[in-house]
């Protein structure tokens, strides 16, 4: 049975106006512009409380830094203008904010380093911080590269984006069934989003929250160092597959 | 930190981790926090010395990583988790994250450093895998593997006394005789075969000591001095005034330093007190620094047949029991071992500071050279043994080692009491071999003795252990056995109640069917016709 949270603000089960589930309200902004056989690409997170006439001074700040052709300018300042209209045409509406813990992959490559992970978030946490996560992360592994934890936190804040934009669409759906039972949330929660865990199974009375042995491989985060070698023939294969 | 405790959740944790406690989601209840606090903890506790990350525990627990990172945290925090862990491994970066571009954070330990369990170990860092033997003394300058011979440690210092005899050739390592007249110098042994050379007798040669250090003031102690300083010690204690009278020809300080540089000269100072005969020097046995301990109440006879090589065996033996024996501060150069002040310590030390296989190859190793590279040890030990097999060392023999190990306690100058005690003994021993064997050689195979007596009860032990591991052993495979046959037990148990319970349904079966036979006759009987279409019951 679900009782309304009362002590923590973090946790919320009425439902909220569109957010980022996490402490900083932050956006991730993805790049990938391709000009005259020249690609640029980058992801990064935005803060939608920047006045938007910051966004033409990065995109300028960035062909000047990176040396791009100036045509990149607009090419960047238009992706990153649209990417923010996305997101704020969500933010007037209500997302549901129930008890939604959902699992977040990594499968990424920063450089010569490819991450492959996969652990539990909760949605309903507007604490969280996938930047720490991530510092941490990069710590208790011993990773040098500099590069690696913003992308892993830069991968998980997208994650969480898809799931907050498909909360909203459900909560849209709850309001126009007008369904107002208790015991619906957890109906919803397994509805709406993709694959939220089952949470009753999981942490319902007689479970453990101590996974399995065998289970701990697929949670368990995997790092590996690849040589130059590899990192070409992975850059080559993931341009065949843009194409 | 005191408020932990496995079965209960205090209210520091509750607090600090509401979100647990306030019932706001079944995902996070007491009981969950519970699982999550405990496996951490112990997780932490299968290995205190490394440093658990969150990233180790994170895979096994289900659950919001981000709370699952506080509750790591708040344990980190106060201490229940990573309290003993070594804290050169994994920095926690503090700087900012504009500075992380320009600052390389060093995490892990840096190349070359090898980080150690016990970060005060006295073990060399560097990469020493062998016995710390070597290392240990390497470090103090005084280079001796532990297994070497004395040969070859002392060859060095040997060559020193470079004299040569003027009629043999012979390098005068012991000592020379030096004749008053010419500047012939001749070495011992020529002087006893009476090589005395041209219109020379014996009344023309000086001995001349030869001595390991020239630090002396230049003085030369010849035997006579040597013996009067002895007895004036013994008589006098520290009376240096008196002890000085006595030696005429030496200051008082010379005859402290003498005092001092010969080997045992700390016990004699300090045993001065005891009661002992004077020593009785040959001049055999005197030719370097040889000296009797008061507690050697026995006669000395000289040799006559003494080979050559025996001399050089006791100034070898000399020079290395100066080396093995107890504490001679002035030698001894402060080691790595400590000022522990007995060999048997230090040899116990040094055992506790490698592993048992290496400790019993240095034993074996020791005692194999020790006995061979003297035959006379042996004899020695034979001689003494009425009952023990040719040997060198007789394990078995608790009470001949006993035996030896009071000498040890003799030349360590502990108790005095024993010291009668083993005098008498060996008063009462009638071998004469023993007698005529010099103290020194003694004082090795007790030595040796003392060694393999401890590499005895080493080995007892570990037939202990071993006989204790195969007894627990064969009380886990009863205590199997025994688990064993009561599953056995319970299942033959459950069998017996199957067949009893088909036994009564068969029974029951059979009933009910007489009866449907019985209400079938009682239904002919009252002449209710049969019935069409129906077949008879079947069985």
């Amino acid at each position: 049975m679900v009782m309304k949270g009362q002590a923590s603000n973090s946790w919320k089960s009425t439902a909220v106006k569109f957010r980022m589930p996490t402490a900083e309200n932050l956006v991730p902004i993805r790049l990938d512009i391709e000009v005259d056989d020249q690609k640029f690409k980058d992801a990064f997170t935005w803060n939608p409380s920047d006045p938007d006439s910051e966004i033409v001074v990065f995109a300028k700040r960035t062909v000047k830094d990176l040396k791009l052709p100036p045509v990149f300018v607009t090419h960047i300042a238009s992706s990153i203008q649209s990417q923010l209209a996305d997101f704020r045409s969500f933010e007037g509406q209500d997302m549901y904010a129930g008890e939604k813990i959902v699992p977040i992959k990594l499968d990424l490559r920063v450089n010569h380093t490819l991450i492959k992970d996969q652990f539990l978030w909760d949605l309903n946490n507007f604490e969280s911080d996938p930047e720490e996560f991530a510092r941490n992360f990069c710590r208790d592994l011993a990773i040098d590269d500099p590069e690696v934890g913003p992308a892993i936190a830069f991968a998980i804040r997208e994650q969480l984006y898809e799931i907050a934009i498909q909360s909203v669409a459900s909560a849209r759906e709850s309001r126009i069934s007008k369904k107002g039972r208790r015991g619906a949330e957890y109906a919803l929660a397994s509805k709406a989003g993709s694959g939220a865990v089952d949470i009753v199974k999981l942490f319902g009375h007689k479970s453990s929250v101590l996974r399995k042995r065998k289970e701990w491989d697929v949670y368990e985060p995997i790092v590996d160092l690849l040589s130059n070698e590899e990192v070409d023939a992975l850059e080559a294969r993931e341009e065949r597959i843009a194409r | 930190m005191g408020w932990f405790s496995w079965d209960e959740i205090h209210e520091t944790e509750e607090v600090a981790l509401k979100e647990f406690f306030d019932g706001s989601s079944i995902t996070r209840t007491p009981k969950i926090y519970k699982e999550y606090r405990d496996f951490i903890i112990n997780k932490y506790r299968e290995e205190p010395s490394r440093r658990l990350t969150f990233t180790e525990v994170r895979k096994s627990l289900v659950g919001d990583v981000c709370l699952l990172q506080k509750v790591f945290r708040f344990l980190e925090n106060w201490g229940l988790i990573n309290f003993a862990a070594s804290s050169s491994e994994g920095e926690i970066p503090v700087v900012g994250d504009d500075e992380r571009s320009k600052v390389k954070i060093e995490e892990g330990v840096p190349n070359g450093i090898r980080v150690v369990a016990m970060p005060n170990s006295i073990k060399p860092i560097s990469a020493l895998p062998s016995v710390g033997n070597s290392g240990d003394a390497a470090d103090n300058g005084f280079k001796m593997p532990a297994l070497a011979s004395y040969s070859d440690v002392f060859a060095e210092l040997m060559k020193h006394r470079g004299l040569v005899c003027g009629n043999c050739g012979e390098v005068c390592d012991s000592g020379h005789y030096k004749c008053t007249k010419d500047d012939l110098l001749i070495c011992v042994k020529c002087f006893k075969n009476g090589n005395y050379g041209e219109s020379k007798s014996v009344d023309d040669y000086k001995f001349n000591e030869c001595f390991q250090n020239s630090g002396n003031h230049g003085a030369l102690w010849t035997e006579a001095e040597t013996l009067l300083l002895l007895e004036s010690v013994l008589k006098h204690g520290d009376d240096w005034e008196l002890v000085a009278q006595n030696v005429h020809t030496k200051t008082k300080m010379d005859c402290i330093a003498k005092l001092i540089e010969m080997p045992f000269g700390e016990i004699m100072l300090g045993s001065v007190q005891r009661k002992g005969n004077s020593s009785d020097l040959n001049g055999n046995l005197n030719n370097s620094k040889q000296v009797h301990l008061p507690s050697a109440e026995h006669q000395e006879n000289a040799k006559s047949g003494v080979q050559h090589d025996e001399q050089t065996n006791e100034n070898e033996l000399n020079g290395d029991t100066e080396n093995e024996g107890p504490p001679l501060k002035r030698k001894r150069i402060a080691s790595l071992l400590g000022d522990d002040g007995s060999l048997m310590k230090q040899v116990a030390h040094i055992s506790t500071m490698v592993g048992p296989h290496i400790t019993a190859a240095a034993a074996e190793a020791t005692i194999a050279s020790l006995c061979e590279e003297n035959s006379l040890s042996r004899e020695i030990f034979d001689g003494e043994d009425e009952c023990v097999t040719n040997g060198l060392l007789s394990p078995t023999a608790d009470y001949e080692a006993k035996r030896y190990l009071i000498h040890f306690r003799v030349l360590e100058g502990e108790d005095s009491e024993i010291k009668e005690r083993s005098s008498q003994s060996e008063d009462q021993d009638a071998s004469c071999n023993k007698d005529d064997i010099p103290l020194t050689l003694r004082i090795r195979a007790a030595v040796a003795t003392a060694l393999g007596t401890a590499a005895a009860r080493a080995k007892l032990l570990a037939d202990q252990e071993d006989r204790e591991v195969e007894h627990l052993l064969a009380i886990i495979i009863g205590t199997q056995m025994k688990k064993l046959n009561c599953k056995i037990k319970h299942f033959e148990h459950l069998e017996m109640i199957m067949k009893k319970k088909h036994a009564e349904m068969e029974e029951l079966e059979e009933f009910l069917i007489s009866e449907r036979i019985s209400v079938l006759q009682r239904a002919l009987s009252a002449g209710v016709p049969r019935w069409r279409g129906h077949s008879f019951v079947k069985y």
